[in-house]
């Protein structure tokens, strides 16, 4: 069977221009020229801080921009000259609050976009009901979207994109902004349609989501596709690494640099965690660094030392680093 | 593309209404425009002349209505994040847009009638209405002619994102050569051919004509014309510009 997407060496270059007498053109490469297919009745996550190119390659996807060089097939049609035949075929759902018609009820976006969608007059109805319940907003569609929580939002978006039961739905950081709880229901609902069988490519920057979600996943970084595989695949990039978390308060550079140049150090992985700096520290399995780590950091102040197994989230740092 | 084209009326309608600033200026700005026509030309002792006066800055009012409305929506949507899933869905692109141009005249026709009982109630205009039904047409005529005219340049307000300003820069231009400001008569050569390709002129005229009970059909034939080359005018201009922002990456505000 074809792929339902497919991208073959894609390109995209943004120029800006600045100054009106001296006129400046700056340029930044997005993507790089990445590779990817995606099987139809898969859940496939794009995974990549800030600024990688997911968002733009979800946005070439569907439609809305166009590639500077390469190729892309969605369904067969290519995005860049057949728009008309993806469009009716692919919903997307973009992350964030924007998207929606604040004024208006949750009932009236999602009639408008049904017309919009061409969702047949006697299905319309029914096919707003279903979604609503399975994004649990029964009960509140007629209330302004302005009163709704940010994760209601979310789910609005979520049934707006499956109004016309796309083929294909292009979910870019759909949890992005939301609390737990919030998240935790989008995830379900995303788990949802995965078993109902539509083709899901997700965008994420959050490790536990692609692992609990993704049937494969590619990892994005400077425009370019630096891993591809199961979550499991990757995790085992990792899996013959301890990794030893240190929290620390007011550690500087200079010493984790230290750190890093140590025997046996693989990497070194810093997170902000409320006022403390957290260290990750990855070493070969078998070999006990605490000693030595503990000796470098001598004379900084020391919360929690935990040594613990590699998770997806590591594979993935060491991934984005070694890009 | 029907349903949509009157979803989107519907849409614009509701959300224009939810927004205060949009219906106090729509309550005041009739009342402003019958002071303009009463104290610009001084007609007091001129009825006919006073009636086309008002009918003048109520035609003002419709345009500007149109293109700011227009305008003002069109932004709205890109800082809601809409426009980029108005682009994307299946629908042809102008049958997204027409409906916000057309759905701003026609809140320009209760502001042209609004605008004629304000000056009827204020300053004793003659609201004597020679040919009720060519009226009842010119009026739908003149509002489907500007709010084609309208999806012209909200073509060019998908593109550029300075989209309100834009708008408001264009209303003074097509007051002034359709003659709506000031008399054609007084205006250099040139500006008559300008004022024939611009449906504010025709609408004007069908409107006035119907009102002093002279000719107003060939008009009207001129606004229905018009309304369907700027339609096709616009849908080209709407499917390039997309594709150019869709090459330039401006179809968000971020």
């Amino acid at each position: 069977m074809a792929p339902a997407i497919e991208i073959e060496n894609l390109v995209r270059t943004y120029r800006s221009r600045k100054g009106l007498i001296r006129r400046r053109t700056t340029t930044v490469e997005a993507l790089k020229g990445i590779s990817l297919a995606v099987e139809p009745g898969e859940l496939f996550g794009l995974l990549g801080p800030n600024g990688a190119g997911k968002t733009t390659t979800i946005k070439i996807l569907t439609t809305l921009l166009l590639p500077t060089s390469g190729s892309a097939r969605v369904l067969g049609f290519d995005p860049a000259t057949q728009p008309g035949e993806i469009r009716q075929r692919i919903g997307h759902v973009f992350g964030g609050d924007r998207g929606l018609y604040d004024r208006l009820s949750a009932l009236d976006n999602l009639r408008y976009f049904a017309d919009l969608y061409r969702v047949p007059v006697r299905e319309k109805r029914r096919r707003i009901g279903e979604l609503l319940e399975l994004v649990k907003l029964d009960g509140r569609e007629r209330e302004r979207v302005e009163t709704y929580s940010r994760g209601m939002r979310q789910r609005l978006h979520i049934a707006r994109g499956l109004l016309h039961e796309p083929e294909i739905l292009f979910l870019d950081e759909p949890t992005i902004g939301l609390d737990p709880v919030g998240a935790r229901e989008l995830r379900e609902t995303i788990g949802r349609l995965r078993e109902g069988g539509t083709t899901v490519l997700l965008t994420t920057h959050y490790m536990y989501e692609a692992d609990e979600l993704c049937q494969r996943i590619a990892v994005i970084a400077n425009g370019l596709i630096v891993a591809e595989g199961t979550p499991a695949d990757l995790k085992s990039r990792v899996s013959d690494r301890t990794v030893i978390e240190i929290e620390t308060f007011g550690v500087d550079d200079e010493r984790v640099d230290r750190l890093r140049a140590l025997p046996g150090v693989a990497s070194v992985a810093t997170e902000s965690r409320d006022q403390a700096l957290v260290l990750h520290v990855q070493s070969p399995t078998g070999t006990d660094l605490v000693p030595q780590l503990l000796r470098e950091l001598d004379g900084t102040m020391l919360g929690k030392v935990v040594s613990r197994e590699p998770t997806l989230e590591d594979a993935y740092v060491e991934l984005v680093r070694e890009a | 593309m029907i349903r949509a084209f009157w979803s989107g009326m519907r849409i614009h309608w509701i959300m224009f209404s939810r927004n205060p600033f949009d219906l106090s200026g729509v309550l005041l700005w009739p009342i402003l425009y019958a002071s303009i026509a009463y104290y610009l030309l001084d007609a007091k002792n001129d009825p006919e002349l006073l009636l086309s006066a008002s009918l003048g800055a109520a035609v003002m009012l419709m345009w500007s209505l149109v293109v700011i409305g227009s305008a003002g929506a069109l932004e709205q949507q890109r800082w809601l994040g809409t426009l980029e899933l108005l682009v994307a869905a299946p629908v042809p692109f102008a049958t997204v847009i027409a409906p916000i141009s057309v759905a701003s005249g026609a809140v320009g026709a209760y502001a042209l009638l609004a605008t004629l009982v304000w000056g009827t109630l204020l300053f004793d205009v003659p609201l004597a209405i020679e040919q009720p039904l060519a009226f009842a047409v010119a009026v739908p005529a003149c509002v489907l002619a500007i709010g084609m005219l309208g999806l012209v340049m909200a073509a060019t307000f998908v593109l550029y994102r300075a989209a309100f300003s834009l708008g408001i820069a264009m209303q003074y231009p097509v007051w002034i050569a359709t003659g709506l400001l000031v008399p054609l008569s007084v205006l250099p050569d040139f500006i008559g051919p300008v004022s024939w390709f611009l449906a504010p002129s025709w609408g004007f005229r069908a409107i006035q004509e119907s009102a002093l009970g002279l000719t107003p059909w060939p008009d009207i034939g001129m606004c229905l014309v018009l309304s369907a080359a700027y339609f096709a005018i616009g849908s080209l201009c709407l499917r390039w510009f997309v594709q150019v922002a869709r090459a330039r990456a401006t179809l968000k505000l971020t």
